[in-house]
């Protein structure tokens, strides 16, 4: 069966001063249900990347489509909360103001019943059903990606966005987390962009590896 | 080594001496619910306490409205858009601070009275034969919550501000692509994230609204203020003022509680360390004008309408400006600002040395419950300092010295070292903040201590923070109204005071001298402000 795509980058460049192109004439699709990780060094313009697809940063030059349906353009830009994509950073970016049950049911949209169900079945799944109403704060490190994660998946996103999402856990932690993590995302069939400088993090998790070298996708 | 010696003990004792000089008034003050009550109490209570109560908490809940709408949502404007003229409001929206809310009572009287300049100036333009009244009266509690509104928003306005510049931006970046617009970004997660820090300003906003009397008294609005003034000079019984006195303190410790609880809540909204630069949108059309417009209307009716009626008022009016009162209450002033700077300024520092150098915690706590001074009303301290100078008299007068203490200078300049010592310390503390602890260590197996390191390094090191603090006080000195109009001695004017007696005498033309100088004086903290608020976003300078 021919799989659907989910995410076609045509012809993007991107520039932040209008000279020095910090992406260039990438040209990537990417199958519904897929895992891509791009691979490469600090300042090839791979989270500006993930900036872009999620239309955090505005497109200079290209297009972006989510399932067929263009998302952003020279000349436009869906914003990003209308785009159903999920985003997990790095660093820790839960709400400090909200529980770990709030932070998750944040995005999902629907009856409050309804959200509180479903942001406990994730928190169930990645094994933080124990500090529903704790506060990022009072938690470890290990722990609020684990939330970060399932808030993003929470909203039911076409595609995950993750920007090295395991940098700051240690080894044994980090392992875990990338075995449940696919095991999720194959699962619930979720197309995600694996960002990352870290050749372990996208041999184990990626269905396809692509580098990233100055701005290009490096063959 | 003895003076050393000498000189480290002085400082330990130095805190506690001051903390009881600063403390004494205020618990002079509250130990007066326990007296006899008089007569007038009683009338107080029967007849006019119930609108003071009612006034007040009217004059709280509309202020607080207006303060919160305008402070927090042109902070949010500035900060994350871009439109016609941002940069210029960015720091003129700090403006008003420099207008004490009773000269903007002043001209806001003149400017819309049924002939006032602007009733007038529509007339001439419309060339209408029959006098037209344009505007409302401003004279009621309406007018009174538009003039503590426009002129204390600032102080919203620039915690908001200094929060939104270190909000994370990853945060927000967060809820956007979780589905929220930018619209709802900010009442979501941008002003939750930062509601301790907004309570802080607010609770100071409240604090100063409760502790007004120029603007109250000039507007006729019977609140606590005025009604402790007119109890004490009305009626001459200041037993009651002190009881009257004692309610509003109570009033004003429960928001002093809030704002500090606030305070020490808001180190959470910085919590996250991502210091990315913003992407700030750029507004076109309507949009543009709109925000410009709502930036705008504040800095209008809040610093360049009152000015234009300063200026008015001196120049069709052909005041001798510069003559011998306005020289006489001019020198008044900067004598007092001086003395009170140097002095708060020398006493903040000696605490916060005193705290470092002996790394003790009780000397700390001292110093940060001498900083809640700031929120005790003038005219409180006032009473309490009157009680406190009339016990030392009797005292001494017991020992044939001979001197009155009560009516000179000291009871002012005490008033104003406790009004002015948290902004002294905010300033001398995070000077010392930025001198590592190293320097001390290096220092003493340099065999500098004491003294010598007090005037060898910490002094050279922390001499901004001296002169900001000297600045800031000086400032606040000259703007001092109620404290200064009970505390100085007899035919001791100073501007604020000047101001005063020409508006309560309606003689407003004469009141543009000593008001437009009160003004100029009070710009200078707003530079210093700008200048810290620069220089706030780590990381990355956001202009």
């Amino acid at each position: 069966m021919v799989k659907k795509i989910s995410l076609s980058l045509s012809k993007i460049k991107h520039s932040y001063n209008n000279k020095d192109f910090i992406l260039n004439d990438i040209n990537l699709d990417v199958s519904e249900g897929e895992i891509v990780a791009i691979l490469g060094s600090s300042g090839c313009g791979k989270s500006t990347l993930l900036r872009l697809i999620s239309g955090l940063e505005k497109l200079n030059h290209g297009e972006i489509e989510i399932f067929g349906k263009t998302v952003a353009n020279r000349d436009f830009s869906i914003p990003p909360n209308h785009r159903n994509v999920g985003l997990v950073l790095q660093e820790k970016v839960l709400f400090p103001h909200l529980s770990v049950i709030e932070n998750v049911k944040f995005g999902i949209k629907g009856k409050n019943i309804f959200r509180t169900k479903k942001a406990l079945d994730l928190l169930n799944l990645f094994r933080v059903n124990q500090y529903v109403n704790s506060y990022p704060n009072n938690i470890s490190g290990g722990e609020q990606q684990r939330v970060a994660i399932a808030r993003a998946i929470a909203p039911d996103p076409q595609i995950l966005l993750m920007d090295e999402p395991f940098a700051s856990l240690d080894e044994d932690l980090r392992m875990d987390l990338r075995h449940e993590t696919k095991k999720i995302l194959n699962n619930n069939n979720i197309t995600c962009i694996l960002v990352t400088h870290d050749i372990e993090d996208a041999n184990s998790m990626a269905d396809r590896i692509i580098k990233l070298k100055d701005g290009q996708i490096d063959d | 080594m003895f003076y050393n010696s000498l000189f480290e003990n002085l400082l330990k004792i130095l805190p506690i001496f001051l903390f009881l000089i600063f403390v004494t008034p205020v618990v002079l003050v509250l130990f007066s619910l326990f007296y006899e009550y008089s007569e007038n109490w009683f009338h107080l209570y029967n007849y006019v306490l119930n609108e003071y109560i009612i006034n007040s908490i009217f004059l709280i809940f509309g202020v607080s409205f207006f303060v919160l709408l305008i402070g927090v949502l042109s902070s949010w404007l500035v900060t994350y858009y871009d439109f016609a003229g941002k940069s210029f409001f960015e720091w003129a929206l700090i403006l008003p601070l420099a207008v004490p809310p009773y000269i903007l009572a002043y001209t806001f009287t003149e400017i819309f009275d049924t002939y006032g300049s602007a009733n007038i100036l529509l007339n001439n333009i419309f060339l209408l034969d029959d006098k037209k009244v344009f505007f409302p009266n401003v004279r009621n509690i309406y007018g009174a919550i538009a003039v503590f509104s426009f002129t204390l928003y600032p102080y919203v306005y620039l915690v908001s501000r200094m929060a939104f510049i270190n909000q994370s931006i990853s945060i927000i970046e967060a809820g956007r692509v979780l589905g929220l617009s930018r619209v709802g970004t900010l009442f979501k997660l941008s002003i939750p994230l930062i509601r301790p820090a907004i309570f802080a300003g607010l609770a100071l906003v409240i604090m100063e609204t409760l502790s007004d009397f120029g603007a109250v008294e000039h507007f006729a609005i019977p609140t606590f203020t005025t009604g402790i003034f007119r109890t004490w000079y009305g009626m001459y019984d200041l037993n009651t003022a002190m009881q009257l006195s004692s309610l509003l303190l109570i009033f004003v410790i429960i928001f002093l509680v809030i704002e500090r609880i606030s305070r020490s809540k808001a180190s959470f909204v910085s919590s996250n360390s991502l210091y990315k630069k913003y992407n700030v949108i750029k507004l076109k059309g309507y949009n543009s004008i709109f925000a410009m417009l709502f930036c705008f209307t504040p800095v209008f009716m809040g610093f360049i309408l009152p000015i234009i009626e300063l200026i008015n008022w001196t120049i069709n009016y052909k005041l001798d400006f510069f003559n011998k009162d306005f020289i006489e209450s001019s020198f008044n002033s900067l004598l007092l600002a001086i003395i009170a700077a140097l002095l708060c300024t020398a006493i903040s520092f000696l605490i916060n040395f005193s705290a470092r150098l002996h790394g003790n915690k009780f000397l700390s706590f001292l110093s940060s419950t001498l900083t809640l001074g700031y929120g005790v009303p003038g005219l409180i301290l006032a009473i309490g300092i009157t009680q406190l100078l009339t016990f030392i008299d009797n005292y001494v007068q017991f020992f044939h010295f001979n001197f009155i203490f009560t009516g000179s200078l000291i009871g002012l300049i005490i008033a104003y070292i406790i009004k002015s010592y948290a902004l002294s310390n905010s300033s001398i503390e995070s000077g010392f903040q930025r001198v590592s602890s190293s320097l001390d260590d290096v220092s003493k197996t340099l065999n500098i201590s004491g003294i010598k390191l007090m005037y060898k390094i910490h002094l050279p090191l922390v001499k901004t923070g001296l002169l900001t603090s000297i600045l800031l006080v000086g400032s606040e000195v000259i703007k001092e109204l109620p404290a200064t109009l009970i505390l100085r001695p007899f035919n001791f004017e100073t501007l604020a005071v000047s101001a005063y007696n020409y508006a309560s005498e309606e003689r407003m033309y004469e009141a543009a001298a000593p008001s437009i100088a009160i003004v100029i004086v009070g710009l200078l903290p707003i530079i210093i402000l700008s200048r810290m608020i620069k220089s706030s976003r780590p990381g990355e300078a956001l202009w």
